[in-house]
């Protein structure tokens, strides 16, 4: 049996964490790993800006931190933003997955292009950013965004019917600019995934179900991050980092 | 989600006994594959004798293409191919709707979710060639931190069997060779043929190990369980399929072998 932690970059309740845990009946996932939601305890209200996305890796860092004492075998991220993701693996020996870059680069063993769709204007920036920190812009073939604010408690919920074709219309923009494979650009999409998947032509990657196949597949494999990819800190600072999120769930 | 069992066959590039085969077979020990993965090796019926100038890609594309190409209606979930040359892969994944692994490609895009240059371990200075390609085609040899080998001929019908003193320690101290002097926070296995070195190396070195066999497999499972499959339009399928030709073709392929 293997246990694994999915850190949810909001600090929700459980109804809401319950719509994030959907994403595990998106996949056949396996019955001997289990799957524990654990919320962030302070962070940004949004994510559009690089003070939210600083905010967002020091809040996930310290949400992880403890993942391997508390007895986990392995941590996913909850968003494509991959906050926290390389902090993590410098702490940690399990296996760390964020879904941003590992989507876009298991879209390149389906295809040799992707198109990322993107939730509104404002989110374009960071996706850019991550794309050229990832090294996967060239094969990019187009970042496009169907214009709605994103809800990160309510996800798309009762707003599909407006929201859907309008994702579905940027997606066959991505299709048009040479995508092979769309890449939804948020966790927060996967609502929308059967409904584009049934009427797009080319694969679509649901970011949040395939980082749990990926870990499952790590874990099968006895594999993890390297660690003279991600070195550790000469003195790690868990009390402090702590000390910081306590104060700032507090101070929110 | 279903959670049926899935048929997978897993091709192998040469013309085999069972027992040999069954060498193969034994990748499938290396990982913890759900039991919901079936695996079946089935090899091609003619081949080149090795895999080292363009004259034997082109046949080891065609007899791969051969002995897979009715994977679909046989009843197959996927397909995996037992090389890391991905040969034939892009000509499958042009008939077939399953999804079609290709190990080298999954293996080097797999280091990348790992770390961030990758080093390719080989047996032979003779197999640069198809791992060059590989990365040519994905457009990432600036991932690639170094190939390097152990300059050894390579058996590929019986493995490492009673070479394992001589090939395990120098395998080893080349990997270091690509992590210390090239940089490399990875370490892939160039063949899949490598596979009874990869318990050896993993334990000794400080880097993860990529065994492309056993990956091949566990990436068929999560294509599956997530309903993927490579994209039509970066594999388009032909106007006219041929399999009646290409099935007559590697008959009389397999023919010129077998005459004395």
């Amino acid at each position: 049996m293997s246990r694994v932690l999915v850190l949810v970059p909001f600090a929700l309740d459980e109804a809401s964490l319950a719509m994030r845990r959907a994403q595990l009946t998106e996949a056949t996932v396996r019955p001997d790993v289990t799957y524990d939601f654990r919320p962030v305890v302070a962070g940004p209200s949004s994510f559009q800006s690089p003070h939210d996305w600083l905010l967002l890796d020091v809040a996930i860092l310290e949400a992880g931190l403890s993942a391997e004492a508390d007895g986990f075998d392995a941590v996913v991220i909850d968003t494509a933003s991959d906050s926290g993701v390389d902090a993590l693996r410098s702490m940690l020996d399990i296996p760390v997955i964020g879904p941003g870059r590992a989507s876009l680069l298991f879209a390149l063993t389906l295809g040799k292009s992707f198109g990322v769709l993107a939730q509104w204007e404002p989110a374009l920036g960071r996706l850019r950013k991550s794309l050229d920190e990832w090294g996967l812009a060239a094969y990019c073939a187009g970042v496009e965004h169907f214009d709605t604010e994103p809800d990160f408690a309510g996800l798309i919920g009762d707003k599909r019917v407006e929201v859907f074709p309008k994702m579905e219309a940027a997606c066959l923009r991505l299709v048009d600019a040479g995508a092979d494979v769309i890449c939804l650009g948020s966790t927060t999409m996967h609502e929308a995934h059967g409904y584009l998947a049934e009427r797009l032509s080319v694969p679509v990657v649901n970011p949040g179900p395939l980082s749990y196949k990926l870990v499952e597949l790590l874990l099968a494999a006895g594999l993890s991050q390297s660690r003279p990819a991600y070195p550790r800190p000469l003195v790690p600072k868990e009390a402090m980092i702590h000390a910081m999120l306590d104060a700032g769930a507090t101070g929110s | 989600m279903t959670d049926r069992t899935h048929k997978v066959l897993v091709l192998v590039p040469f013309p085999m006994t069972s027992e040999q085969l069954e060498k193969r077979a034994e990748q499938q020990e290396e990982a913890k594959l759900p039991p919901s993965i079936e695996l079946h090796y089935r090899s091609t019926r003619a081949a080149p004798s090795g895999y080292v100038s363009a004259h034997d890609y082109v046949l080891a594309d065609i007899t791969l293409l051969e002995a897979g190409m009715k994977a679909e209606e046989e009843g197959f979930d996927a397909v995996c191919i037992d090389t890391v040359s991905d040969s034939g892969v892009a000509a499958l994944r042009s008939l077939l709707t399953i999804p079609v692994v290709a190990p080298g490609k999954t293996m080097f895009i797999t280091a990348l979710m790992l770390g961030r240059r990758f080093g390719v371990l080989s047996m032979w200075e003779r197999w640069f060639g198809l791992y060059e390609r590989t990365l040519r085609e994905l457009a990432m040899e600036d991932r690639c931190a170094g190939i390097r080998s152990i300059d050894t001929h390579p058996d590929s019908r019986n493995l490492l069997d009673g070479k394992e003193e001589e090939v395990l320690p120098r395998l080893h101290e080349v990997a270091l060779q690509l992590i210390e002097e090239d940089g490399a926070d990875v370490i892939c296995l160039g063949s899949t043929t490598m596979h009874q070195a990869h318990g050896y190396l993993q334990e000794r070195l400080p880097v993860p190990v990529l065994n492309p066999g056993p990956l091949s497999y566990l990436t068929a499972d999560t294509m599956l369980a997530l309903g993927l499959t490579q994209s039509r339009k970066a594999y388009p399928a032909p106007l006219q399929p041929k399999p009646e030709m290409i099935s007559a073709m590697l008959t009389a392929a397999a023919d010129t072998e077998s005459t004395p």
